[in-house]
Order: structure tokens, then sequence, then C-alpha cells
């Protein structure tokens, strides 16, 4: 569904990728694990667009995608729940979630992708007119998730969804992702510093350390090489 | 008699301080969009209120004609200037916005001078006065002020119930957020700043009804600097915040003024002019984030 090829992006003069990458199959659930600072998130942006790719090439669904502005893939169905959160925390929760259907193809499905995501996360909705805000930390993930759902999206981005969460909110969050593949037939890619949970949940796993990708492979196989855990997951 | 005048002056600093307020929706707008300072911002004034003087004078139209050709004047002015100018700017230091938004400044009010030369000018909207027990209001005056109200509601209607409005607060709060959500971060960031030029040109059409021979090519720095006064009262990237703030000022202006008359031996219209700047000095001191501000 989604093809990187020797993307190569930074911020400024500062080269942060340095030509990784990776695919993503329809229908699955891709890993994608990595110290801090190996650029994870620069990759998410740069295939969503909002750090421009400096070379390579990136193909999603047979078309070149590469230099297409972030507004345009939204509307292919690409989605990213980001680092951070990038809550609209002065908005109520029911207008972060409509900020969601902004494009107008989102727009037309915006009843049937509220009814969504209030029964995926039914605490959103007994919040609804509450500003995202006050929000608690696990409540505003799942905010920043719904509103991802809310661009209707095939393929969702997710950038350390469990970063900051309690145990048992952590175990949610995966639940949620394995559901959206399972029984929504999204295609995900994740990116976590979880790693135990994200090579449990993924089908396919690869590795970025210092802008490269290291290691690719299944999630046994990677689990099963003690030389791999220890050189880049430390576990 | 102190309260009569007292009371005057007040409702004349009050109707003055509607279009304070729309002047500075204008630079809160741009502030908080695309988080750059328009040095700049009082020579948009002034090109509304020459605007106004020559559709008034050389084709005879009324001000209330000027203010929708002021908005497409400075919405013009807006997208010329930011896909000239500002759009690299974004991201660059605050130095280089600051400058060049300067540098437009001088160009507009040199260009000015060019065409009209650097004489005072003015003209004179008859269309009558109410006369209070304490003052005498012209109705031009009236008429700016209920103007500055209704740009004040439009702007705020667009704001909270538009797709396009909603896009812009969200690019206030989180611009990054904005663009995971689809909307065309770009495209809002010129779309705002034409807005916010063409309320700041369609508040130097309103202005003119309060200055009768004020207008000149170097009148803006003046409202520049009030306007950031205003701007920090009401909290910075708060267009609403901005209208009241505008209020309260002009209602301290004109209030401060009648008492500073009261002091033997004082100049109270520089003393008026000075007010400004110590209104900054004390705001930032206690409470930087605007009075009206949050956190």
């Amino acid at each position: 569904m989604l093809k990187v090829e020797n993307i190569e992006s930074g911020y400024g003069s500062m080269q942060v990728l340095w030509g990784p990458s990776l695919e993503v199959k329809k229908g699955s659930i891709t890993s994608l694990l990595g110290p801090n600072g190996a650029g994870k998130t620069t990759l998410l942006m740069t295939i969503l667009g909002s750090i421009e790719p400096w070379g390579g090439k990136i193909t999603y669904e047979d078309r070149e995608v590469t230099h297409l502005p972030t507004h345009k893939k939204v509307d292919l169905g690409i989605s990213l729940v980001p680092e951070g959160k990038h809550l609209f925390v002065d908005m109520s929760v029911h207008e972060n979630l409509v900020m969601g259907a902004y494009r107008k193809e989102a727009l037309k499905n915006i009843d049937d992708s509220l009814e969504l995501v209030y029964s995926l996360f039914p605490v959103l909705k007994e919040r609804d007119r509450q500003k995202a805000g006050t929000l608690s930390g696990g409540e505003q993930q799942m905010l920043t998730i719904a509103r991802a759902i809310m661009t209707k999206p095939k393929m969702i981005m997710l950038d350390e969804p469990s970063q900051g969460l309690a145990p048992k909110l952590v175990a949610e969050v995966f639940e949620t992702i394995q559901k959206l593949e399972a029984e929504f037939g999204l295609t995900i890619l994740l990116v976590e510093q979880n790693v135990v949970a994200s090579l449990n949940a993924a089908s396919y796993v690869y590795i970025l350390h210092e802008g490269r990708i290291k290691v690719e492979g299944n999630p046994e196989d990677i689990r099963g090489s003690a030389d791999i855990r220890e050189a880049y997951l430390g576990i | 008699m102190i309260f009569e005048l007292l009371a005057g002056n007040l409702t004349h600093g009050l109707l003055l301080g509607g279009v304070y307020g729309v002047a500075t929706m204008g630079l809160s707008l741009i502030f908080g969009v695309i988080n750059v300072v328009n040095v700049g911002h009082g020579q948009f004034i002034m090109v509304g209120a020459f605007v106004t003087l020559i559709l008034f004078t050389a084709l005879g139209l009324s001000p209330v004609i000027a203010i929708p050709v002021a908005l497409i004047i400075g919405m013009a002015l807006g997208f010329l200037f930011f896909y000239t100018v500002m759009r690299k700017l974004i991201k660059a230091p605050e130095l280089a916005s600051l400058l060049a938004t300067f540098a437009v400044g001088i160009l507009l009010e040199e260009l000015a001078k060019l065409i009209f030369g650097a004489d005072f000018r003015g003209y004179y909207w008859d269309v009558g006065k109410i006369i209070l027990p304490f003052t005498t209001i012209p109705m031009s005056k009236l008429y700016a002020f209920i103007g500055s109200i209704a740009i004040a509601l439009f702007l705020y209607f667009w704001f909270s119930k538009t797709r396009s409005g909603t896009a812009v607060r969200s690019v206030i709060e989180d611009s990054e957020g904005a663009r995971v959500c689809g909307v065309n971060v770009d495209w809002i960031y010129a779309l705002s700043f034409a807005i916010g030029i063409g309320i700041t040109v369609m508040s130097g059409v309103l202005l003119t009804m309060f200055i009768p021979v004020g207008i000149n090519p170097y009148m803006g720095g003046a409202y520049t600097l009030k306007a950031f006064v205003i701007a920090v009262l009401g909290g910075l990237t708060s267009p609403y915040g901005a209208f009241f703030a505008g209020l309260i000022f002009g209602l301290v202006e004109n209030g401060a003024y009648t008492l500073f008359a009261l002091i033997p031996g004082v100049a109270p219209f520089s003393l008026t002019v000075s007010l400004a700047f110590w209104m900054l000095f004390f705001l930032l001191l206690v409470k930087p984030t605007g009075l009206l501000g949050k956190k």
C-alpha cells in the first residue's frame, strides 16, 4: 500500500534520514522501531509531507506522492497520530473530532465516523462538550486516535501512541490499534518505544537507526535474534 | 463641570475605542496565525484613511462605500505582500519578519508621500449630530462605532461558525494538528494575513471620522504603537480580546486626557501620548500574557 524508497530529509541543513526504504502491506500492522533520535518521527512527517523530502520516492496505492502537499495526502486516506498529540486544547472534544473530518470527503461521512469513534471510545462521548485540554493523558491520546479516524483514512501512522501512559492504558491503546486493523481493515504503520508490545502486534518490523534501516523481518525472527535485540532494541 | 467633561470624553473614547479594537483585531489575527508582529501595521491604517479621502473628495462617495472598498484593497495588498515577502519568512528568525514588515511600512509611507504629498488632509462628512446633555456627538463617529461593532461581529461569526474560520482557529491553536487534519495550512496563512490586513485597512476608514484633518502619509506609526498596547492588553492572539481591549484603551486614553488637563503646568496631550508606553510597561511587568489573556 505504501512504499518508501531511499528517502532523504531533515531540518534546515541537518540531514536526518539517509535513504531508508520500507513497505507497508495493505491491511497489516507494520512496526517501525529504533532508539530516540533515529529519525522515526521525521520519517512519518516526511511521508505525510509536513517535512519536504530532499530525495527518494514515496508511492501510495501505486501512485507517486513524494511531493504531494499534506492536505492532498489526507484526501488519499493517509492519516497521522502525531507524537505529542497536537490536539486543539481550547476546543471541545466534539470540535476536535469535527476538525478531523475537515476534508470534504471526510465531512460527507461525518455522522458515521462520529458513531464509530464514540463506539470505540465511549468516554469521548461522555465528555464531548468538554475542552480537550481538560481531559486526562489517556483520554487525550484516545481523542488523538479518534481525530485521525475521523479523516476517513485507509492507512494510519501512529507516532508513539503509548508514550507517557500507565501500563493499563498502554494495553488499551494496543488493543485499539489491533482492532482497527482486524475489524476495520485499516493499514497501520506503528512507531513505538514499547518494543515488546510492538513485536506482538506487528506482522512485519523495521528497525531504524541513525536515519537508516538496519534490520527488517518478521517479529519472530527479531525476537529470536539476541544480536539484534541487544544492538538496537535494548531488550 | 469636570464630570460633564469626563462623561463627554469617555463617550468619545468609547466610540474611538471601537475603531482601535478593529484596528488591533487585524494585528492579533496575523500574530496569532503566522506569529509575525506586523511592525508596518499603522501604515495599513493610513492606506485605509487615504482610500476614504480619495473616494470622498475625488469621487464624492460616502465613507460607507469606502468600507468594502478598503476590505478589497486591503486583502489584495495582504495577498500581494504575503506571497512576495512574508511566505518565506514565517519559519525564519523573528528579526527577519520584523525588518520585512518595517520595510513594507516605510514603502507604503513613501508611496503615499509620492502620490499625495506630505500635507495633512481631511474631509468633512456631514451627517448630522446628536446632542446629549454633556456633549455633542457627530453622527459620523456613531456610524464609525456601529461599523466597528459590525466588523467585529462579522469576524466573530467567521471565526466561530464557518469552515475556514474554524480552520484558522485550529492553526492558531496547533498548526501541526491542523495539518494532520488536512487543513491546507499554507493557504490559511495567506488567507489570515490577507484578512488581517483587510480589517486593518477598513479600520483606517473608520478612523477618519475621528481625525478631521489628520490624514497624512506618516500618521500610521502612532497607531502601530497603540495597537501593540491594545494587543498585549487583549492577550495578543485573541481577536475578540483585542476588540474589548480596544474599547478599554479608548476609554482610558480619553478619560486620562481629561484628568491630565486638571494638573496645572502639564500639557495633557503629550502626556496622553506617553500613556500608551506607560500602560505597555506596567502591563508587561504585571501580567505579560495580557489582561484578558489566558495562563
